[in-house]
């Protein structure tokens, strides 16, 4: 049997999808976490049954009436799919609005069972829900759950009952005046008196000692939190808090114990096949895919702090507030205070971020935001940080910092550009956001999330990226004639002759050479295959100290391997993080924008900003350091000088006249 | 010629009448931004050209005859209490809900 989940935003749909199935869905304390349909199939210790029990969780919806996308594809799927079941979830705190959806989910002639979640919260709030009348009033059982309790949360009735209402027939309570559905003002008229239904019902079965008008502890909270002058530097610590943490305390501290593993590993497998195997296998196993996935996993702890930090701040409910904080700002260069989300999402991970653009009702705002996350250098792009701090500026702080503010200027910058190409700078924009209520961040929670990304993490180490290390091995150890390439010959490979034309378009960037250009390449792929590749190219096999971040080595020695300078090792940083993101991401952004020619142009910006960013880093750096300009000054300068000319010509061709318009941006 | 002036003063008392009457209608018709904290007031109409917008606050329960509260002013956001949530809208929402 086929089982719906639908409810409104935030009543905690994928939460309770979570615990009924069993799988780790991201879940996050705001309004649109969940942005696409998920299925999974009811655990064994629930579903007493024997009848599989298949569950869909549905994006949240206010009303059958398909407003935004998620709407949409609720009610689509609702109508179209026919589940045998609904669960509606009710936020037990707010059934004055819920049970609006919850009346038209019941005319679907669909057997509902209501789960009134969030019931723990009652007897904080004084607030006393008659859940029997409820269930009498509505025509359909009523369940009392708490999705976040692992025991007592009513899930085993939830699904017992669920079971026990297939096949059978569901009436609705309501019965409406009738509309004509094509009649805007009938649909309006029948909708307030569904809504006159709703309130009276509420009146019935609740009771309010302290009514919700009345200021609480969570409005004091938010006075600071949201506070005009205040919020800023309290978003600012908590941000600072969250890097400090998972890159300079905890990360590296749990790093070293991990390299050390690695490390034991690598020495293992080397003992077992010195000698035994022909030398081109032993360096394909131990330098192409020990070396070059040990040192992408090596990261691996500071990732996953970073991860669960961040889900411990989605759960907080303390992103909406962020939010509304930004959008202050936000509104000044074109886009939305929920802008913030995909970003602050971004530095984790940027597909789930681009993701998040989608609470982001204005399309245009939707699409620069989805453009623009990327920028944000995500937890793929801290290896790459991490490995050229270490060796290059002997661990400095001010390397990832100035990395994240690089990344948020580049941001401001695009969105004051792409505001002036679509002619959209003088729209106004309505700004509405739900503000969920503030709680106890989950740790459990926060742990299975942290432990599914981390294990994303770990599979595409052990697929994609060992896969290109061992294919980047292989390319650099024969020639175009299929034989070895000799010792001192290595410009003879295979992986040199194709990344060699690249390599000469990035002559102005500081690094011409191809193994550099071949790193930057197979970043696309995942951003970790920059440090992947550049072990195997350079034969490093260890870039982390099991003391601290530092190299195995020592620091001077990688730098003399790689043979580059400081600048140009800051150039090529730059390079890795603000080109276009990993081949995942853009698809990420393909599906966001819905439009090719969005997608083509988010490229073709994330490419010239790149370029241009590297190329200013090496050759202002290089004229401080040298007095001198670098390599390849005069071509780069005509070419960024091209580009930024064409940013320009379509800015002004964006100018349209002034027209004040009001969009909306919910 | 009494009767006459009787009019005139009554057309002028009327017109006057009037005057005020338009003030009251003024003074009735404020938007959010104008109104005070911690009152409930009840909405009278949402004046806004966008149809979608207009239908996504309907599904919020914010429509004319449902009431509002707002719990705070802050850095030119307003948060508000609506049908037993809290939202946070922008100067240029609240500007359109007539209370």
């Amino acid at each position: 049997m086929k089982i719906a989940l639908a409810g409104n935003p935030n009543s905690g749909k994928t939460t309770l999808f979570n615990a009924i199935t069993g799988r780790i869905e991201h879940v996050g304390n705001w309004a649109g976490v969940t942005v696409a349909k998920k299925e999974g199939s009811v655990k064994k210790n629930l579903n007493k049954t024997g009848v599989s029990m298949s569950v869909v969780d549905l994006p949240g919806a206010y009303s059958i009436s398909p407003f935004t996308s998620e709407e949409s594809i609720t009610s689509r799927f609702v109508i179209s799919e026919n589940p045998d079941v609904i669960i509606n979830i009710v936020d037990a705190s707010n059934l004055s609005r819920s049970l609006f959806f919850t009346t038209q989910l019941l005319e679907l002639g669909i057997p509902v069972v209501v789960a009134l979640n969030k019931s723990d919260l009652l007897g904080k709030k004084r607030t006393t829900v008659d859940s029997e009348r409820l269930s009498i009033e509505l025509g359909c059982p009523v369940i009392n759950t708490v999705s976040t309790k692992s025991r007592h949360n009513g899930l085993v009735e939830l699904i017992s009952e669920t079971a026990e209402r297939y096949g059978k027939k569901q009436l609705s309570p309501y019965r409406g005046p009738g509309a004509n559905l094509f009649d805007g003002d009938s649909v309006d008229a029948a909708d307030r008196d569904r809504f006159r239904f709703v309130n009276d019902l509420v009146s019935k079965i609740e009771t309010r000692k302290n009514p919700s008008s009345k200021q609480n502890a969570q409005d004091i909270a938010d006075r600071i939190l949201a506070d005009k002058w205040l919020g800023l530097p309290v978003f600012a610590l908590v941000m600072w808090t969250v890097f400090a943490i998972s890159q300079t305390y905890a990360g590296p501290f749990l790093a070293d114990l991990f390299v050390g593993w690695i490390d034991s590993l690598y020495s293992l497998v080397e003992g077992l096949i010195d000698g035994k195997v022909s030398p081109i296998l032993q360096s394909l196993l131990l330098d192409g895919i020990i070396g070059g996935v040990g040192a992408v996993v090596g990261f691996l702890p500071l990732i996953m702090v970073l991860f669960w930090l961040l889900a411990l701040l989605e759960d907080s409910g303390y992103m909406a507030r962020v939010a509304l904080i930004m959008d202050r700002f936000f509104k000044k260069v074109g886009l939305s205070g929920k802008s913030i989300i995909p970003m602050i999402i971004s530095t984790g991970c940027a597909i789930p971020g681009i993701m998040a653009t989608r609470t982001i009702k204005n399309e245009r705002q939707r699409r620069t935001t989805a453009m623009l996350t990327p920028f944000m250098p995500c937890g793929a792009k801290l290896p790459v940080i991490a490995l050229f701090a270490g060796v290059f500026f002997k661990d400095a702080a001010w390397v990832g910092t100035a990395m994240y503010f690089t990344g948020i200027g580049i941001i401001i910058a695009g969105s004051l550009i792409v505001v002036r190409i679509t002619g959209d700078r003088n729209a106004r924009s309505y700004f509405i956001m739900e503000l969920p209520e503030y709680r106890v961040p989950g740790l459990k929670r926060a742990t299975l999330s942290m432990i599914s990304r981390g294990k994303a993490f770990i599979i595409k180490a052990g697929t994609i990226i060992l896969l290109c290390n061992a294919v980047v091995q292989v390319m650099q150890s024969f020639n175009w004639k299929l034989q070895i390439v000799p010792e001192g010959m290595e410009n003879t490979s295979i992986l040199a002759g194709l990344a060699n034309p690249f390599a000469f378009l990035l002559i102005p960037l500081g690094f011409g050479v191809w193994q550099l250009a071949a790193a930057a390449i197979t970043g696309f792929i995942a951003k970790e295959n920059v440090v992947g590749t550049l072990a195997v190219v350079y034969g490093i096999t260890n870039f982390i100290d099991t003391e601290e971040l530092a190299l195995v080595s020592g620091g001077a020695d990688v730098a003399s391997l790689l043979g580059i300078t400081s600048v140009v090792a800051l150039s090529y940083l730059v390079f890795n993080l603000f080109t276009p993101p990993c081949f995942a991401a853009i698809g990420a952004m393909n599906a966001e924008m819905n439009s090719r020619k969005w997608l083509w142009a988010g490229i073709g910006f994330q490419l010239s900003m790149g370029y241009t960013a590297a190329f200013l880093t090496y050759q202002i750096g290089t004229f401080i350091t040298t007095g001198s300009p670098g390599s390849g000054f005069l071509p780069g300068l005509l070419f960024v000088s091209f580009l930024i000319g064409l940013i320009a010509y379509l800015m002004k061709r964006g100018e349209r006249e002034p027209e004040v318009q009001l969009q909306m941006s919910l | 010629m009494s009767g006459l002036l009787a009019d005139m003063v009554n057309k002028e008392e009327s017109v006057f009448l009037q005057k005020e009457e338009g003030k009251k209608l003024a003074l009735d018709r404020r938007n959010l931004t104008e109104g005070k904290v911690n009152e409930e007031y009840m909405i009278r109409e949402i004046r806004t050209d966008d149809k979608e917008l207009e239908n996504f606050l309907f599904s919020l329960g914010c429509y004319e005859g449902e009431k509002i509260t707002i719990i705070s002013a802050l850095s030119e956001m307003y948060v508000l209490n609506l049908k037993d949530a809290r939202y946070s809208i922008n100067r240029e929402l609240a500007e359109a809900i007539i209370i």
